[in-house]
């Protein structure tokens, strides 16, 4: 910080944790606007009007050829690579016009994204192949003697894997593709678009739907006021970390990745090369999150659903990681449950909850960057003249989250004002969900090949993550367990009728 | 701008070490305190209303 730049770092030099940060604002509001654009085609089915019906979707599948087909009935005579290609060509145009708002090499982005698309669709064929997805209750129809059950929810994971690869033992084309590696963007609009599908949940379960509301923001604290401070004390008192990178660090285990680890930055004014080397430690760690936790949830939580949701909201980091996380649980404990009780629950409640309270960790982000500007200029470091702002909480405030609530009480209006057009709403949000999957795809893909693990190799990146593994795996994940215990323990999600 | 080695950031912060401060250590437990109480407090308010 100021009483310990050198020389070299006193010079004015473009700041690249800024341009992240604009970056990031400007991904956001793109977001919203690409969200919205998909919700309002989809309510188009409301005034009779079919236009998202050719979108391709997958089904579990013994026979490839049986794997795809268009979303709408009214579109069953389209070819499947016909709409296949459309779903393609529809989302280049729509992200070639996000891309050119962020200034990006259209050529690259379209090569990129191809890659992007085409690799991730894959994954969620393979994902579908029926010995891998197909539920017990779906063995005798597809034929199958054993599967392993995982939904065709398993592409997610094998797209993160084969990001992965692409990531750490590609580079060369990694790089190439780098332009439309933008899981951020993708995992966001998809959370818009998720808005309108959790509206149709509240819609037919209000009472549970304003119970987790409630409690998701009741678990917010945690991050903010249990965590912070114990990371921020260990890495200071323990490991020697001076504030100008606990803070950072702090805001990156605790509270949400990337976006906080920024924002925490240039409130104390940190240089901007601490909160990106601090993101890329989340990041990773992130992934480690996504690939293990899930899969705990499953084995020990399946009876407690909504307990190991907001678990994956709380443990794990950085908005995509978060959200995927919610995903792939969704998937394996209503596989297990039914497995092991018969009982099916609706899809997507405990991925709703898992965005819930991740999205109300996010929106105080803004809040607590201000407090800790206000800290650090008025008390730490005393910087004469450098006022803090409240305009500062806005402008970190993520945007996305206007298009999530606005999509949330959109279909939340319209089901109370007619209730009559629920099904057609429900209808409409079905097919604004299969580019919600396909996002959700791209940014499992994406965040993989952004995950580039020879980082903790690097010298002296070692006693950096040994603050991470120690607050995430030592205290962290166990608090957010517990909380996660005290709200939703005896919350269920509702079950499929007949 | 060039991108400073982790090793020696590591070494600059044994060098300049900085100690914890009396407003650090407000912050640390104020927050962690209020936590813990609002956390309480929420606890109690959801059993009650659930």
């Amino acid at each position: 910080m100021s009483t310990t730049l050198s020389e070299s770092e006193t010079t004015p030099q473009p700041d690249p944790a800024n341009a992240i940060a604009q970056s990031r604002r400007s991904e956001d509001w793109l977001a919203v606007w690409i969200g919205l654009f998909v919700f309002a085609l989809s309510l188009t089915l409301l005034a009779g009007k079919d236009l998202l019906g050719w979108a391709i979707t997958t089904s579990v599948w013994t026979v490839p050829a049986k794997a795809f087909a268009p979303a709408s009935k009214y579109y069953s005579t389209l070819p499947w690579l016909l709409s296949l290609a459309a779903t393609y060509v529809f989302l280049l145009g729509v992200l070639l016009a996000a891309a050119k708002a962020l200034r990006a090499s259209l050529k690259r982005f379209a090569l990129g994204f191809t890659a992007v698309f085409i690799l991730s669709y894959a994954c969620w064929f393979v994902g579908s192949w029926a010995y891998i997805a197909a539920t017990p209750d779906k063995r005798s129809a597809l034929r199958v003697p054993w599967s392993l059950s995982l939904t065709n929810e398993a592409g997610f994971i094998i797209a993160l894997i084969a990001g992965l690869l692409v990531g750490n033992f590609l580079p060369g084309f990694a790089k190439a593709i780098k332009e439309a590696i933008r899981p951020e963007l993708y995992i966001k609009t998809a959370i818009v678009m998720l808005g309108g599908f959790l509206g149709i949940a509240a819609l037919e379960q209000r009472h549970l739907a304003t119970s987790v509301i409630l409690r998701g923001i009741c678990a917010i604290i945690e991050a903010y006021l249990i965590y912070w401070p114990i990371v921020y004390f260990i890495s200071r008192r323990y490991f020697g970390f001076s504030r100008e990178w606990a803070a950072p660090l702090a805001s990156g285990i605790s509270i949400c990745g990337v976006s906080a680890a920024i924002a925490t930055g240039s409130a104390i004014r940190a240089r901007p090369v601490v909160p990106i080397m601090v993101s890329s430690l989340v990041v990773v760690f992130a992934v480690i999150e996504l690939m293990v936790l899930p899969f705990a949830a499953q084995h020990y939580l399946s009876g407690q659903p909504m307990v190991a949701a907001a678990w994956m909201g709380l443990a794990v980091k950085t908005d995509g990681a978060a959200v995927a996380s919610g995903a792939i649980a969704d998937s394996l404990i209503r596989a297990k449950a039914f497995a092991a009780t018969g009982i099916t629950y609706q899809p997507g409640w405990i991925l709703g909850v898992c965005t819930t309270v991740k999205v109300f960790i996010d929106i105080f982000i803004g809040v607590w960057a201000f407090i800790l500007a206000w800290i650090w200029s008025a008390k730490i470091e005393r910087r004469s003249g450098d006022k803090v702002r409240l305009v500062e909480i806005w402008q970190r405030f993520p945007k996305f989250i206007l298009g999530y609530v606005a999509t949330f009480l959109i279909v939340l209006a319209l089901g109370i004002a007619a209730p009559s057009l629920v099904p057609n709403i429900k209808a409409a949000m079905a097919q604004a969900n299969v580019f919600r999957s396909i996002f959700f795809l791209m940014t499992f893909f994406a965040i993989g090949v952004m995950s580039n693990f020879r980082r903790l190799w690097q010298e002296g990146f070692a006693k950096l993550a040994a603050v991470y593994v120690l607050c995430l795996f030592g205290y962290i994940i166990w608090i957010g367990l517990l909380i996660s215990w005290l709200f939703f323990h005896g919350v269920f999600p509702p079950m499929v009728k007949g | 701008m060039s991108e400073p080695r982790m090793t020696e950031e590591l070494e600059r912060m044994k060098t300049e070490y900085e100690p914890l401060l009396p407003i650090e250590r407000k912050l640390i437990w104020y927050t962690l305190v209020s936590g813990i109480v609002l956390l309480a407090a929420f606890v109690l308010i959801s059993r009650a209303f659930s």
